[in-house]
């Protein structure tokens, strides 16, 4: 091969990719989807750095998908002034990261915690921590190269949508393939590929596509009767259920000790997804007892006329336009429930 | 820093057009003393004192080496110079190990004693690195060569970045002399160093990440037995996992290098088409075997002292080299392993050697019952039974403790048959295409090179193939996971 055969193999190569680039980013952009944000180890550690200063007007949330979806921040960043600091993980049990703010000798501020029962009263151990504990396992490691590789990346991110690895990705997209899978193995269901998508505040929102299309909202609605969120199996209880409790206590007397506040939220759910969740972890021993044995506050959404009203098109998150709404009562009713001073005062000079 | 990263992408562009600059030859290659220490830095900062430290008095010990020529303080200079760089290395990479087995020593022995866990992190590259070095110092005090004047053509060498972090592990006769002289890549160099780089990256980010750590990570993570298939996949995957994401680095640590100008030993050489385990040994992280073999196995009296002593040499030689890998008992297993199936493979060699009439052209002669096969087959056959048993070891490589390790082992070879199936049939798929297309494209290629099936092509061809390499990369999008190879 001569000198210039490898200079023509080399800007062949580069002409075929940037057509690609070119070609792959225009066919999804012409499919209509939004553009979103890989809610990675890096942009999950980037929003852990800003823990500290947190305030009633900029708490921190940890959880599941629940308070991802139905807490706009934009709503309460009107309200407040500030945005709240959001490190819940989809699917995930919020018990690990709440270990790790209370061990973290740093972090004095506001915490509100989301609870999902079927994930929160999870055994330690258990699948549903082990996201939050790889989350946890990488932050201390997040190198100086890793931190400047994510800036470079929102950049582009916000302005390709082929980047979005949940949706657009090689395996992704191979996953979505139909093959049968063997009988007896457990595989993830997918979500519609229409479902949502990520702001880089990690607020999950669902996509125009999904309130508009039955047949998107049943796909969801299958991932989670799958995943067993209709079953009517009792959840744990016993000596699993008292360590549980027991070590949220640990973790929130701690917290309070330094002169920070946690408050629980229980999340609109809908039917029939909110009967079986009913049958399946009775308040009263659940839901009651929490707050009642870690001398917590909280507020359940069943409580709150304001708060109770919505239709989850999932059965189990807000709609994007309820959003707002939700978010604005659930500030009032915070404040009116701690006392705590969220709002901004008419006169103050937040920008 | 790592190469599948975004700040790599530019850190490469920034030092290529710096380099390419009409500045003086000193003026560069301190441009590149400095982007090797950021490159290093930005993993973590302090460490750079490490290297620094490691610099400095090799450089200062092989200089009074030199000129000293009474014999006892030559030794003297040499044990400073071993005892800083295996210091350190023991420090930071057996501290907590040995620390917790003489832990186990004394409770064992009734003695109650708990020792708070050491918080040490593990300078990366720390064992790659040192192994540089080592090897300058001992090279100088055997008068192989005289040391190097300038101190920064030392330092350099040292810190380069492309073998920095996880090699290729190179000598100072391998890169020393490139320093003295301007380099520059001529195009077809830069060519093919990026097409390396793209090789590199391929293999790393969509084979090694994208396909092959996922079902080998979620099946060595269980902590309960599975069924036979799902076992044997997960081997077989971290088989493809860990050739790709280590033959990968090396791949892309030649690629950057020769963009620069200058050249890195070849690492790997089709390490599954080997034939035995010293073939194997010959062809995976060729720079480790050969160190091994010049620093230590032949110092130890090689061959030279009787075949007793010999298997000796090769059992001490493989279990260090397993232990390099990692402070834990499963890679003492593993290099053990290495070491018994050299040393069955020495013996079966003197055996044949003795029974040589028997063979004509490896071909057994017709008069015996022993069906007659093709030189070709047979050692296909003899590279899928090496394959076979590389397998075996990585599974002491891989588990986390020697229990889960024979759990797995149990598991594959259906003593244990009641675990449950747990890998998705895309998963297992993914795994058969991977293993199947790496065998014959180690199996094919044996003989020859990456570039000599490059050049052999039609340039359109070759350009092709280079782009759906890339697109692939884009497609996968796991942009900034570490290299195993990194941990040691």
């Amino acid at each position: 091969m001569k000198t210039s055969d490898y200079l023509k193999a080399g800007w062949l190569a580069f002409a075929l990719v940037l057509l690609f680039v070119i070609g792959w980013e225009s066919y999804w952009r012409s499919q209509g989807f939004d553009l979103s944000y890989n809610d990675d180890e890096s942009l999950w550690a980037f929003t852990r750095k800003r823990i500290y200063n947190t305030t009633p007007a900029r708490p921190v949330i940890i959880g599941s998908s629940r308070v991802k979806f139905d807490i706009d921040q934009t709503q309460w960043e009107q309200q407040t002034g500030e945005k709240p600091v959001q490190l819940a993980l989809v699917g995930t049990s919020p018990r690990p990261i709440l270990r790790d703010l209370a061990n973290d000798p740093e972090f004095k501020g506001t915490l509100l915690v989301g609870v999902v029962e079927g994930l929160f009263f999870s055994g330690e151990g258990s699948p549903m921590e082990i996201e939050a504990n790889k989350r946890l396992k990488a932050y201390p490691k997040w190198s100086l190269s890793q931190q400047a590789s994510f800036y470079m990346n929102q950049h582009l991110e916000s302005n390709l949508l082929f980047l979005d690895e949940e949706r657009f990705s090689l395996n992704s997209l191979l996953k979505r393939l139909p093959i049968e899978s063997r009988a007896g193995v457990f595989v993830f269901p997918n979500f519609p590929i229409r479902t949502g998508y990520t702001n880089p505040n990690r607020q999950e929102i669902f996509s125009k596509d999904f309130m508009a299309d039955t047949a998107v909202q049943h796909g969801v609605q299958y991932v989670w009767s799958y995943l067993g969120m209709l079953s009517n199996k009792k959840g744990v209880g016993g000596d699993t259920l008292s360590g549980i409790i027991h070590s949220v206590k640990v973790n929130v007397d701690k917290i309070n000790a330094r002169g920070g506040q946690v408050l629980f939220l229980k999340m609109p759910v809908s039917n029939p997804a909110l009967a079986a969740e009913q049958k399946s972890f009775p308040r009263k021993e659940y839901w009651d007892r929490l707050l009642l044995e870690t001398g917590s506050q909280g507020i359940h959404f069943e409580d709150y006329p304001e708060l109770s009203k919505y239709v989850c098109p999932d059965w189990s998150h807000l709609a994007p336009a309820d959003t707002k709404p939700f978010t604005a009562d659930l500030i009032k009713i915070i404040e009116a429930k701690t006392h705590w001073t969220l709002q901004k005062s008419p006169t103050s000079n937040h920008p | 820093m790592v190469f599948n990263s975004y700040t790599f992408v530019l850190f490469f562009v920034l030092l290529l057009v710096l380099h390419n600059l009409p500045f003086s030859w000193k003026v560069k290659k301190i441009n590149l003393l400095i982007a090797s220490y950021l490159f290093y830095a930005l993993w973590n900062p302090p460490f750079i004192l490490l290297l620094w430290l490691s610099t400095v008095v090799d450089y200062f010990m092989a200089r009074q080496i030199a000129v000293t020529e009474e014999k006892l303080m030559r030794k003297l200079w040499l044990t400073v110079s071993l005892l800083l760089n295996l210091g350190m290395l023991s420090y930071f990479k057996y501290g907590g190990f040995l620390l917790e087995n003489f832990t186990a020593l004394l409770n064992s022995m009734g003695i109650a004693y708990q020792a708070a866990k050491p918080d040490i992190i593990l300078p990366v590259g720390i064992s790659f690195y040192t192994f540089v070095t080592l090897s300058y110092t001992i090279d100088v005090y055997r008068r192989k060569f005289a040391p190097e004047p300038s101190f920064l053509n030392f330092a350099l060498f040292v810190t380069y970045f492309p073998h920095l972090v996880a090699g290729p592990i190179v000598r100072p006769e391998d890169l020393i002399p490139q320093f003295k002289t301007p380099r520059k890549a001529t195009s077809e160099q830069m060519v093919w160093g990026l097409f390396l780089l793209t090789l590199g990256l391929f293999l790393k980010v969509v084979i090694a990440d994208g396909w092959m750590s996922e079902p080998a990570d979620f099946i060595f993570g269980l902590p309960f037995p599975v069924n036979p298939l799902d076992a044997w996949s997960a081997v077989l995957a971290f088989s493809a996992q860990i050739f790709c994401d280590f033959g990968g680095y090396s791949t892309c640590a030649i690629g950057v290098s020769l963009c620069l100008g200058f050249t890195l030993p070849e690492n790997f050489r089709y390490p599954y088409a080997a034939i035995g385990f010293s073939d194997f040994w010959r062809r995976w992280h060729i720079t480790l075997s050969t160190w091994l073999r010049d620093y230590l196995y032949i110092p130890l009296g090689g061959n030279r002292s009787g075949s007793f002593r010999t298997y000796v040499n090769l059992m001490i030689t493989m279990l260090l080299g397993g232990l390099w890998h990692g402070a834990s008992w499963n890679f003492v297993i593993w290099g053990g392993l290495h070491g018994i199936f050299l040393c069955i493979e020495r013996l079966f060699r003197s055996w044949s050697r003795k029974s040589a009439p028997m063979v004509a052209e490896g071909v057994i002669i017709q008069a015996t019952l022993i069906p007659v096969r093709s030189k070709n087959l047979s050692n296909f056959l003899l590279a899928l039974i090496t394959f076979l048993l590389v397998n075996i070891t990585w599974v002491f490589f891989r588990s986390p403790d020697f229990g889960s390790a024979m759990r797995m082992l149990l598991c594959m070879f259906g003593v244990i048959t009641q675990g449950p199936k747990m890998l998705s049939t895309p998963d297992m798929l993914k795994v058969a295409l991977v293993t199947i297309g790496l065998l014959s494209f180690h199996w094919s290629m044996r003989d020859k090179s990456v570039k000599s099936l490059f050049t052999s092509l039609p340039w359109w061809f070759s350009g092709t193939a280079w782009a759906v390499m890339l697109i692939l990369i884009i497609l996968t999008q796991k942009s900034t996971s570490s290299f195993i190879y990194f941990q040691f």
